[in-house]
């Protein structure tokens, strides 16, 4: 177990540091300027010249190892190493100014919104959506597994066609659908809730149930699955001969194993589900990660595409790590 | 079974830890959607319009405009008077003794100078440094800069050199100091020294990019850097409760993307002027969250509608005036504007709609270069072309049928009305015979002989369904063959700028109270120039109107240089000015600017009949004072 997780923590880095690579090459391809804004107005060329050399936007190699300098924390350690850092904090002290923060992992500047740094859109975006997330993995898990076990305790009865059509409609339903209607519902038609603004934790309700759907409808099919396959096998068959009664068959001993696949699943779905998503946030007015990532590709601003997708990525390694962490310990089959 | 559940016990562990962060929103007398967000607060990075609607509640310049005047006039604001010399060279501004910063101190002439100077600066990301160079030596100032950096960088090749940065820094003071046109003699006088006469330099001074910051708080923020030599700076201080300005109000709180909050300030001069105890502006992107979030009374105004449905909503309210319609015409003959209007009927949620006409025009580009990118000769290049291709376009139908949204078609670059003493000229009528003819003159009888026209736009926005309509009226009216091309907007900025299209989407927002705002971009040596239209007679129109000094004079100059562009160069063709809809309460709400000019201050605002807690009686209704009928110029 220790090994496991050493080895996953050590090839962390690496897999960051592909994913940078393959990010910011991309990222690059984006046509036109990120300094450009998309109004009619453009600033003198000398201008354009002076801010690229600023953000070093002007030759890929360029912005590729400075930003790496910089948010892998190496350029902290060299300053730190040299002395560099101490002999500018005495000059910052002999000005009379506050120092400058240096981060050890510093992300960069927003290039669109010029008041606020990556880390600190991270910060105030991250916590949203991870609330979001986290309920509505929540919910889905809840209504998931209950809807699974209900529809294979009675293979092709009336409850298990009906919980398979509302897993249907939860998949192929968008969210900016379902999210529309209970808008309309909740808010407006009955008064409860708010638009437009995060009042409270009630607020979250309404985005997470939105978010939950498509995670219910697959966490129900694959309990459902699982279920039906354990409930062939011939350890249930022992467990009902034994005279374990029908709700301690489904329950005790078939869910723990039909539970696995949903547990792999809940990994990734996690990592999804809190790095938030684009049209929920947009239809609830809800300040999280979600948006930045198709924002930020539209306004081609580098340093928060490569500050968002960083972050999802180090949160599907990790998660990813607890769910094998997580299966090793409930199935100790699994070495 | 336990152990199954213990990761969803986790996962509400987190929850609820996540749940308890969240303090909800606090309440305000007036609560704002300003459009999306805000991109900064920065004055010297600004450059977005709802940027600027809150920049002007929470900053003064040394003039102010006011906005509720019928000629969006400049009035005295940090500034208490002012004198400009014979030449038109040397403006001499008094500071009023009682301006204060938020913070209790008072707001001296070297707050400017600290603001302009950082404005000058190639350190900081100023889409605007241009306006500043028409100050003496502020283009020299701001090349030998860039440049400085750009050797101090190389020399010092990834090393730090703390000491030699901060002699950069300090030679780049003393340079600004001695060779930049601003100086201050003392704390209440500052004299601005032009690089030639700019007779709308006053309007410049109500122009946000010339307010104040405040230099004690932000200079803490700036360090020069010892590998670049550059102003390393942080934003830090535009936040609450850093942040110090001089404005109607102060920042009280900002979360990314949640919402801003303004509180009056208290050390505002003319705390006659505040109408409102506290604003608050949400952060709702999506169009239609926006509308419903103002339907449930959440939101007092919302700045930009923008979902289909506006065109029946604007209906509706047609509808409405059709059924008051006597009235209607009354009030309107008495001169009101039309929000005063608004008031004076029923009271009808069909009120709750507006359109104003906003300092902005649509239209398409031209290429007027002699050859197109691929080398072929640009049939464009001939202005009798132009001139036809415009003539031909029914612009009424776009505006009637396809954007539907209270706008009127265009004939001229700058928008009507929006720049006091100035009438823009009329533009060329829509006349397919007249186009047919001159087309034939050109050499292409009934489109014969000339090349695949190609129509670059971007995405979104019903950009196509124009492109679409103006298609239609070239093949049908003219016989041309027309090929649409639809690019992203950020390839389309690239073209544009390489002058890489044939004919191509374009508009125009104007950001001072002066034609050039608008006509300069026509100047052949102009960086917005992505046309290639070089014409020495509209350059020397427009060069002599810079050394006019006589206004009524110097507007006709302007006048007959847009007469050039409009009616006969045509290196563009104006399509309809911008309108914007906006959805607010008439009855309830006071302090959204009806004028032309469209640029709104979010510090004005305040709920009508409502008591503040500065302790002033309740709040009536700001309005545009009626203008005696025939009595408009001045």
């Amino acid at each position: 177990m220790i090994r496991l997780i050493a080895w996953r923590l050590v090839q962390l880095p690496i897999i960051l540091l592909v994913i940078y690579s393959a990010t910011l090459f991309l990222a690059w391809q984006i046509p036109g300027s990120p300094l450009d804004t998309p109004d009619a107005r453009r600033p003198p060329e000398e201008v354009i010249r002076a801010m690229e050399a600023q953000y070093k936007l002007d030759s890929f190699w360029s912005f590729y190892w400075s930003y790496l300098d910089n948010a892998s924390g190496v350029r902290y350690a060299r300053e730190w190493v040299s002395g560099d850092a101490e002999r500018e904090r005495e000059a910052a002290l002999a000005a009379g100014k506050p120092l400058l923060q240096r981060r050890m992992f510093d992300l960069g500047p927003s290039l669109q919104y010029d008041d606020w740094r990556v880390s600190e859109i991270i910060a105030a975006s991250l916590p949203v959506s991870v609330a979001i997330g986290c309920l509505a993995i929540l919910v889905a898990t809840v209504v998931g597994v209950a809807a699974g076990v209900a529809g294979a305790a009675r293979p092709g009865s009336a409850l298990d066609a009906g919980t398979f059509v509302v897993a249907l409609v939860g998949v192929s339903l968008p969210n900016f659908v379902t999210g529309t209607v209970l808008l309309i519902l909740f808010p407006v038609a009955l008064g409860w809730g708010s638009i437009g603004r995060l009042a409270g934790p009630g607020d979250l309700v309404l985005p997470a149930v939105t978010l939950s759907l498509p995670f219910a409808a697959y966490i129900a099919r694959l309990t459902r699955m699982g279920m039906i396959e354990a409930l062939s096998a011939d350890y249930v068959r022992t467990a009902r001969a034994k005279g374990v009664s029908p709700r301690g068959v489904l329950l005790r001993h078939a869910l723990k194993n039909a539970g696995l696949p949903v547990l792999s699943y809940l990994g990734p779905a996690t990592a999804l589900a809190v790095t938030g998503s684009f049209v929920v946030e947009r239809l609830f007015s809800l300040p999280g990660l979600g948006q930045h990532f198709v924002n930020a590709v539209l306004n081609k601003d580098l340093f928060l595409i490569i500050g968002v997708v960083m972050v999802f990525a180090t949160l599907l390694v990790l998660l990813n790590l607890a769910v094998d962490v997580l299966y090793r310990w409930i199935d100790p089959r699994i070495g | 079974m336990w152990k199954l559940l213990l990761p969803l016990v986790l996962v509400a562990m987190l929850l609820v830890g996540v749940g308890l962060m969240e303090p909800a929103s606090p309440r305000a007398d007036v609560v704002v959607i300003n459009r999306g967000d805000c991109n900064t607060l920065d004055l010297q990075q600004m450059s977005w319009l709802q940027d600027y609607r809150v920049a002007a509640a929470l900053y003064e310049g040394l003039l102010n405009s006011d906005r509720f005047s019928a000629e969006f006039s400049s009035v005295p604001g940090v500034a208490e008077s002012w004198n400009i010399s014979e030449d038109g060279l040397v403006y001499t501004f008094k500071l009023r003794g009682d301006a204060k910063w938020s913070n209790g101190k008072p707001v001296t002439a070297e707050d400017f100078r600290y603001s302009w100077r950082r404005a000058l600066l190639p350190d900081l990301k100023n889409d605007y440094a241009t306006l500043f160079r028409l100050i003496q030596g502020a283009g020299e100032f701001y090349r030998w800069r860039a440049e400085e950096l750009k050797k101090f960088e190389a020399e010092s090749a990834g090393a730090a050199r703390p000491v030699e940065a901060r002699k950069l820094w300090a030679e780049t003071v003393r340079r600004f100091d001695e060779t930049v046109g601003v100086r201050a003699p003392d704390a209440r006088t500052l004299v601005v020294t032009l690089e030639r006469p700019v007779a709308y330099f006053l309007e410049l001074m109500a122009f946000e990019s010339f307010f104040p910051v405040y230099g004690p708080v932000v200079e803490r923020y700036e360090q020069p850097s010892a590998v670049t030599g550059r102003l390393e700076f942080s934003s830090q201080w535009t936040r609450p409760p850093l942040l110090v300005s001089n404005g109607k109000f102060r920042l009280e709180g900002w979360r990314f993307k949640r919402d801003m909050l303004l509180v009056r300030n208290e050390h505002y001069w003319n705390q006659a002027d505040i109408h409102a105890d506290s604003i608050l502006m949400p952060s709702v992107s999506d169009p239609n969250a926006q509308v419903m979030a103002f339907q449930t009374r959440t939101v007092d105004w919302l700045t930009d509608m923008v979902p289909d449905y506006r065109a029946e909503m604007l209906a509706e309210k047609e509808a409405f005036y059709r059924e008051h319609w006597d009235e209607y015409q009354k009030l309107k003959s008495q001169g009101l504007d039309p929000v005063a209007i608004d008031r004076r009927l029923p009271p009808d949620p069909r009120k709750r709609v507006h359109s104003f006409p906003t300092f902005g025009t649509y239209w398409y580009n031209f290429n007027c270069l002699p050859a197109l990118p691929d080398g072929r000769t640009n049939p464009l290049a001939d202005a009798r072309v132009r001139r036809a291709l415009s003539m031909v376009i029914d612009k009424r139908n776009m505006v009637e049928n396809i954007r539907r949204s209270g706008e009127t078609v265009a004939g001229s670059i700058v928008p009507p009305g929006s720049i006091r003493r100035y009438t823009p000229p009329k533009g060329l009528e829509y006349d397919v015979e007249g186009g047919r003819k001159l087309l034939a003159e050109a050499g292409f009888p009934g489109g014969k002989g000339l090349p695949e026209i190609e129509v670059l736009f971007n995405r979104d926005g019903g950009h196509d369904l124009i492109a679409q309509a103006m298609k239609r009226d070239w093949e049908m009216n003219l016989g041309v063959t027309v090929r649409l091309v639809q690019k992203e907007i950020k390839v389309l900025r690239n073209d544009l700028k390489n002058h890489n299209f044939m004919v191509s989407r374009g508009s125009w927002f104007g950001d001072y109270g002066d034609p050039t705002t608008f006509l300069d971009v026509n100047r052949s040596d102009d960086n917005n120039n992505d046309r290639g239209y070089v014409s020495a007679e509209f350059d020397e129109l427009m060069k002599r109107s810079d050394a006019e000094r006589e206004p009524a004079k110097r507007m006709e100059l302007l006048r007959e240089a847009e007469a050039i562009v409009v009616e006969r160069d045509m290196p563009l063709v104006p399509l309809f000015y911008f309108s914007s809809t906006m959805l607010f309460d008439p009855d309830k709400l006071s302090g959204v600017s009806p004028h032309a000019r469209q640029k709104q201050d979010i510090g004005l605002l305040g709920v009508i009949g409502q008591k503040t807690a500065g302790g002033r009686g309740p709040f009536a209704p700001r309005e545009v004072p009626v203008v005696p009928a025939g009595g408009g110029a001045r």
